[in-house]
């Protein structure tokens, strides 16, 4: 069996370059991915530590989890296809209107 | 047999949304959608008023006290659906013509569905989804105008910051579910106080630092605040309404039961966090406020500043050993707090908009019709609707006979009452402070030079206003009148719910 530790670091280096993403990348597409990387460490946490306490709920909350991961990424998909068909571009350095 | 009907004001909700949406697809007159809300919203209202009770009114055991209505689900409830109220009376004059206003509604309704659902939860599952719900409609309404590139980008912002602050959440509750074995928030606290080694654990840090940062991002402290300026300036004004006022303290609720109910037991990791973060965030709040030109962005940034005066709950909260007196006036005066900056933010926005449109309306094509110039005389142009504004923002600013003077009393009181003054004068210099910009508005308003002749006032519109100043008034009012049963008696009845352990 594969101890726990190792789904945990996967998980969290998952996190990282989501994370990392998030604070290098403009492409709203690749934003929203890198919002779904960290979403979906989460579940791999969850489920890591349901299998290693025999306790159900962990896997519950990873499933809603992923539905409302894929109900975000619709919300998501919406807004950027908003912005394209405004702009004809998804880069969101260029989309700065509002600034104090 | 179990008694749902406590649910029934959720339950209402759900069904007006799902009306309202299928109904939008066959009635060829839409403006009806908006008073079937309306209708519902009053309903579930009065439902929640009308089963107020001191008392836990649903336990929760059909699902495992994951869903629970107590006094302190009342309180938000209540707040909520008043929020609601004004924002779809103010929706009917703004998007009466709208072609998609059955959308609009629907998300509407959803998005305070949602923000229920958080008030009523004891599970971090269910609170999760509701919190999704919630901030999914708001990330569609943010961007509901779609031709308006300030509107879009707001949405844009708002729904990347909103999915990174999602996505710290969950991993935060995955490693205190790894911790504690549990996902029900009295479960944790247990466990942590079962096990005194677990909270100084690294997993239990970090889970913190990552919830912390996840809530603050929702609550929009500093630094996390980034996102709501351009949120609260570019979306549609009613809906920056419900964002302010709902979804923001929806934040609170949610920190409230899982700070202060489940991680009790790392409140001295927490401390120091929420010291500097409250700080931090009421005075610059404040301070950019204060240089604010445009009066739908200066509302936005006194919101961070509100935010800090609340966040102040928590700072109690875990400078007690043990639950005191103290900690019970604190939670209650946040709680009034929230309430009081929920109406006076709605009423507020509401009025902007409602100035906003009277000024695209009459004075034709202007840059940017939320600028404080154009407020010029407006107690000449619109003088109901400027009465009513300044009426609100006094709240805002805390003076009285209104009822953010009583909230904002009671909170900078219970941080006296529990030893940490030095904490307390910085509230009392920052909310002198946000008098400056409050006042700014009022002083234009009624001594400015009038920049056109009278605008019509639009009903629907004052009477939204209307109803958020005599609440306001009335909730100030009622410790005279009913000493017995006033607004202070309900919040520290909530507080004691959220705190079992307090013998007060």
């Amino acid at each position: 069996m594969i101890p726990l530790q190792y789904y945990l670091l996967l998980a969290g280096i998952l996190f990282a370059i989501g994370a990392y993403g998030i604070m290098t990348l403009s492409n709203g597409i690749r934003l929203l991915m890198c919002v779904e990387l960290m979403l979906n460490s989460a579940n791999m946490n969850l489920v890591a530590f349901s299998t290693h306490t025999n306790d159900a709920s962990g896997q519950v909350f990873a499933l809603f989890s992923i539905a409302l991961a894929a109900a975000e990424a619709a919300v998501g998909f919406a807004i950027i296809l908003m912005v394209y068909r405004l702009r004809a571009e998804i880069d969101i350095e260029n989309v700065n209107l509002l600034r104090w | 047999m179990v008694d749902y009907t406590a649910l029934a004001p959720v339950g209402i909700l759900v069904v007006t949304a799902a009306v309202v949406l299928l109904a939008g697809l066959v009635v060829s007159q839409k403006k009806i959608l908006g008073y079937i809300t309306l209708v519902g919203l009053l309903v579930s209202l009065g439902l929640v008023l009308a089963n107020w009770n001191i008392h836990v009114i649903f336990d929760g055991a059909p699902f495992y006290g994951a869903i629970v209505v107590d006094p302190f689900a009342q309180i938000f409830n209540a707040m909520f659906l008043t929020v609601g109220v004004l924002v779809c009376i103010a929706s009917l004059k703004a998007y009466g013509d709208h072609p998609r206003q059955d959308e609009f509604y629907s998300l509407m309704l959803l998005a305070t569905v949602g923000m229920m659902v958080v008030a009523i939860s004891k599970d971090m599952l269910t609170l999760f989804i509701g919190f999704e719900l919630a901030s999914m409609a708001t990330y569609a309404m943010a961007g509901f105008d779609k031709k308006d590139p300030k509107s879009i980008e707001a949405a844009l912002k708002y729904f990347l910051i909103g999915g990174l602050s999602s996505s710290l959440i969950v991993f935060g509750m995955s490693y205190i579910y790894g911790l504690t074995g549990a996902t029900h928030i009295d479960a944790i606290a247990a466990a942590f106080a079962a096990t005194p080694g677990l909270a100084s654990t690294p997993a239990a840090l970090l889970a913190i630092t990552m919830l912390i940062a996840g809530f603050g991002f929702k609550m929009a402290f500093v630094p996390f605040h980034m996102w709501a300026p351009d949120t609260y300036e570019g979306a549609p004004s009613i809906v920056s309404a419900l964002l302010a006022a709902g979804s923001k303290k929806m934040g609170f609720a949610a920190a409230f039961r899982i700070f202060i109910v489940g991680l009790v037991a790392m409140k001295v990791d927490w401390y120091i966090a929420f010291t500097i973060l409250a700080v931090l965030t009421m005075t610059v709040g404040n301070i950019l406020a204060v240089v604010q030109t445009s009066v739908k962005r200066m509302l936005a940034y006194s919101s961070i500043a509100h935010a800090g005066y609340i966040a102040i709950v928590f700072v109690i909260v875990s400078y007690y050993p043990a639950p005191d007196v103290a900690v019970a006036h604190a939670i209650a005066g946040g709680l009034m707090h929230a309430f009081s900056h929920a109406l006076g933010k709605a009423g507020a926005f509401i009025a902007v908009a409602a100035i906003g449109y009277m000024i695209l309306s009459k004075d034709g094509k202007v840059d940017d019709p939320n600028h404080i110039d154009n407020y010029d005389g407006l107690g000449k142009r619109a003088p109901i609707t400027a009465f009513l504004f300044a009426l609100l923002l006094c709240s805002l600013a805390g003076i009285p006979p209104l009822f953010g003077f009583t909230s904002k009393f009671v909170l900078f009181l219970a941080s006296i009452e529990a030893g940490l003054l030095g904490l307390a004068i910085i509230c009392v210099l920052n909310s002198a402070l946000s008098v400056y910009y409050y006042a700014k508005v009022v002083m234009r308003m009624y001594w400015g030079e009038p920049k056109g002749e009278a605008f019509i006032e639009s009903p629907t519109y004052t009477f939204a206003l209307a109803i958020a100043v005599i609440v306001l008034i009335v909730l100030f009012a009622m410790p005279f009148v009913t000493p017995g049963d006033s607004v202070y008696i309900w919040a520290e009845t909530a507080a004691k719910a959220v705190l079992p352990a307090l013998e007060v």
